[in-house]
């Protein structure tokens, strides 16, 4: 079960999350609403795992994953999506994100990829 | 799979800041101010709504939003225009979204039937507009495949679940996964058509592995990904099957860690914009946790005083420095829970700016509506008051006050009326003023009506100041418009909005020039519930009133007492004040010759009392349902000794 950092702009969304991750025994280190906190409390809290959501104020999910990915090659993350953003997560595939959940979120799915990814 | 409820607070009120961000960027957008911000943030909000319903299963309002969002798509890469036809159908919508949300938050489930409309209609926007184009950035540049170097290759037949959402996506990260062991040589079908999802359900993929068979498996069986079928090549083969003719895209595989990161990204480079964005820094309380609070608060502010007393009568000194102590920290504590409960007046003035736009383009005409002070703050109290009465305001002033640009013109001024909205803090009140440079109002038009409403005898308007026309226009039933509009509605009046304010302890002076605009001024006590009041005994009981409505405590001689028809006047220095002794309410007193004279809003009266007690501060207690409406009183206060004192209401005796 790994470490994680939640990364959403609205409280509802981080707080869903956060629920059905527990649910999964994982532990949630750290929530941050916007890119530039991602990137601070990932330096800060070295989480295995990031939950990145694309859409957000200040630095979007993409360049937040970049400038991780940047401070830490090995870094784990994976995009909250949603469908119509199919581009998007592509384009953070080819910049280094390790799988994708896509909104609304089905728990067992969400558990799934954070298994496989953390396990990878 | 979740308890629905616990969320659901959540999910209306972030969803109400994100309903209020796209109504402020599309009025912006109109407005034509920073283009680019406005149709990201609208973007946005959108996707974030879109993302909340449906995860709380408001397929209704997720529908929406999908499809607000869609169009906003379009115009970010700009194959849509923004014109003013979309602008309404955007802003209808916003106003289902907040039906919705009121909906939500009563516990409902909006339904397709509000919406269902709405998003055919944005659709039909969508459909017109040209087709999407490739994404700028996405294109995958085609690369020769490295030649054979004689390690082992291996065949992977495998299959995308067919639940999976994004099986494109699915593919392109198995893709990658696998490079990260080998070298892809190819795929059935091309690596193109896998990572846009096209193929049915399952594909196959060349690699060139030396990380052995079990490790491939790891992969090749992720989230939605099984395999169906590996087996191994002898690397002759796989070196003549390789590469494909055609443009057939197999990517070399010697960056195993970050393949094609490099690739340009056009659509993330654009600059941040960082302090535009709102960034939360706060955290939320209940309202009614605050409410609590400020009743303990309150409770504490009595109790004091009680203390208070007691201390005085015993006189320990020891005793009144702690209770010093105690009370300053008890006034620190109150004016800080007072400066918690403060809301900054941008809450309810943000909602106005599209009312001006809606009344405006109704009407034909054109106004430019400036907000200054939205900063001031005000008790929360009094916020749900103050709209209703501020939307009125504004309204007549789009309505009946600002000319159609023609007749605008043709008066020497400029086509674009403006509409001024002040707000600032003055001594012990807020100021809010609305101003328009409109069409005024005209007094022998009031003077007219005044006599045919049977508010004034024809000799009383004839000689009737301006000062005074213009004050029947907050008397009931007083409307000086021709015609009843569907945008001022019917029947609220401008007695209505005097009422509500004077309700909030405020008071509403109008000013009027015509052909050069009409001015409202509402003052306003930053806060109702703790105040400085006056004690005075009226026949042996005692009785708060509002320091802000004391003018002078005077004395007098039976002598100045004059009857005028059933009431009494006095002449108190040159002046002649209507008397009250307050019999109906408090009995019968013996003979006193102590007055206190009161004024509102600029009109006088007095009243007699025993005598007076002094000046202190309390918290007013509105009158519990249960008493009903008592004209003459405006609630109650318990001062230190735990006796229940009323509060005069001086708006009902002047």
């Amino acid at each position: 079960m790994g470490k994680i950092l939640i990364v959403d702009d609205t409280m509802f969304m981080r707080t869903l999350l956060k629920n059905i991750l527990f649910s999964g025994g994982h532990d949630i280190v750290g929530e941050a609403a916007d890119g530039t906190e991602a990137l601070a409390k990932y330096q800060e809290l070295k989480p295995d795992l990031v939950t990145m959501d694309v859409v957000m104020p200040k630095m979007n999910g993409i360049e937040a994953l970049k400038a991780i990915k940047a401070a830490d090659p090995s870094a784990k993350v994976i995009m909250c999506t949603a469908v119509g953003q199919e581009q998007m997560v592509k384009l953070a595939v080819k910049s280094g994100a390790r799988g994708y959940i896509v909104k609304p979120f089905q728990a067992p799915k969400v558990l799934e990829e954070v298994k496989n990814v953390l396990s990878a | 799979m979740f308890d629905e409820e616990v969320y659901r607070k959540l999910f209306v009120e972030e969803s109400r800041e994100n309903h209020e961000n796209i109504v402020n960027n599309l009025l912006a957008l109109e407005s034509g101010e920073d283009q680019q911000t406005a149709i990201d943030e609208i973007f946005r909000s959108a996707h974030t709504l879109k993302g909340m319903s449906a995860s709380m299963g408001f397929d209704a309002m997720e529908h929406l939003c999908h499809s607000m969002e869609d169009i906003f798509s379009l115009i970010r890469n700009g194959q849509q225009e923004v014109n003013a036809s979309l602008t309404d159908l955007l802003l209808t919508c916003t106003d289902t979204i907040e039906g919705m949300l009121d909906a939500i938050e009563a516990g409902g489930t909006p339904s397709d039937a509000q919406s269902a409309n709405l998003v055919q209609e944005l659709r039909a926007f969508i459909e017109d507009s040209p087709d999407e184009q490739e994404v700028p950035g996405e294109e995958v540049p085609v690369k020769p495949a490295e030649e054979s170097d004689g390690r082992p290759a291996y065949t992977l037949s495998i299959a995308v679940d067919p639940s999976c959402t994004m099986k494109d996506v699915r593919a392109m990260l198995l893709l990658q996964n696998l490079e990260e062991l080998g070298t892809i040589l190819s795929t059935t079908p091309s690596r193109e058509l896998v990572e846009d999802g096209k193929f049915d359900g399952s594909f196959e993929v060349l690699i060139e592995s030396e990380a052995g068979e079990d490790a491939l498996r790891t992969v090749a069986s992720g989230t939605e990904i099984s395999l169906l079928g590996l087996s191994p090549l002898s690397s002759t083969t796989a070196g003549a099957k390789t590469p494909t003719p055609g443009p057939t895209p197999v990517c070399q595989g010697d960056s195993p860690v970050e393949p094609r990161a490099e690739l340009p990204s056009p659509q993330v480079q654009r600059p941040v914009k960082s302090e535009k964005s709102r960034e939360i820094k706060n955290i939320r309380v209940d309202i009614q946790r605050l409410d609590r609070m400020m009743n303990l608060v309150e409770d504490l502010v009595i109790n004091r005083g009680r203390l208070e007393q007691i201390a005085n009568k015993h006189g320990i000194k020891e005793f009144d420095e702690a209770l010093n102590m105690v009370g300053r920290s008890v006034s620190d504590l109150q004016n800080l829970m007072m400066g918690i409960r403060m809301m900054p007046l941008e809450r309810i003035f943000n909602r106005l700016p599209r009312v001006v736009r809606d009344v405006a383009n109704h009407d034909g005409k054109e106004v430019e509506f400036v907000i200054e002070g939205g900063e001031t703050e005000l008790d929360r109290s009094m916020m749900d008051g103050l709209s209703d009465p501020l939307l009125h305001i504004i309204r007549n002033a789009v309505n009946h006050g600002i000319e159609t640009p023609d007749v605008r013109e043709a008066g020497g001024k400029p086509p674009k009326g403006l509409l001024r909205l002040t707000a600032r803090r003055d001594k012990d009140n807020v100021i809010i003023e609305i101003e328009d440079d409109g069409a005024g109002i005209n007094p022998e038009k009031l003077r007219k009506k005044a006599v045919e409403r049977d508010l004034m005898t024809p000799e009383a308007a004839a000689t009737a100041t301006k000062e005074e026309l213009v004050n029947l226009l907050f008397e009931p039933g007083f409307s000086t418009a021709e015609t009843i509009t569907d945008i001022s509605g019917r029947g609220v009046g401008l007695d209505v909005v005097k009422k509500t304010i004077e309700s909030l302890k405020g008071t509403i002076k109008v000013e009027s020039e015509m052909g050069r605009g009409t001015k409202f001024e509402l003052v306003l006590p930053p806060t109702m519930a703790i105040i400085d009041v006056m004690m005075v005994q009226i026949n042996g009981m005692r009785c708060a009133i509002p320091i802000s409505n004391v003018v002078e405590v005077a004395q007098t001689r039976p002598e100045a007492v004059h009857r005028i028809g059933n009431s009494e006047a006095i002449l108190l220095r040159d002046q002649i004040l209507p008397m009250h002794r307050l019999e109906d309410m408090f009995g019968q007193a013996q003979k006193s010759d102590t007055l206190v004279v009161l004024q509102n809003n600029g009109k006088k009266c007095c009243i007699v009392v025993d005598t007076v007690d002094g000046q202190q501060e309390v918290v007013v207690k509105p009158l519990s349902r249960l008493a009903g409406n008592c004209r003459g009183i405006s609630g109650i206060t318990i001062p230190g000794d735990g006796d229940v004192v009323p509060v005069l209401d001086v708006n009902t005796m002047v």
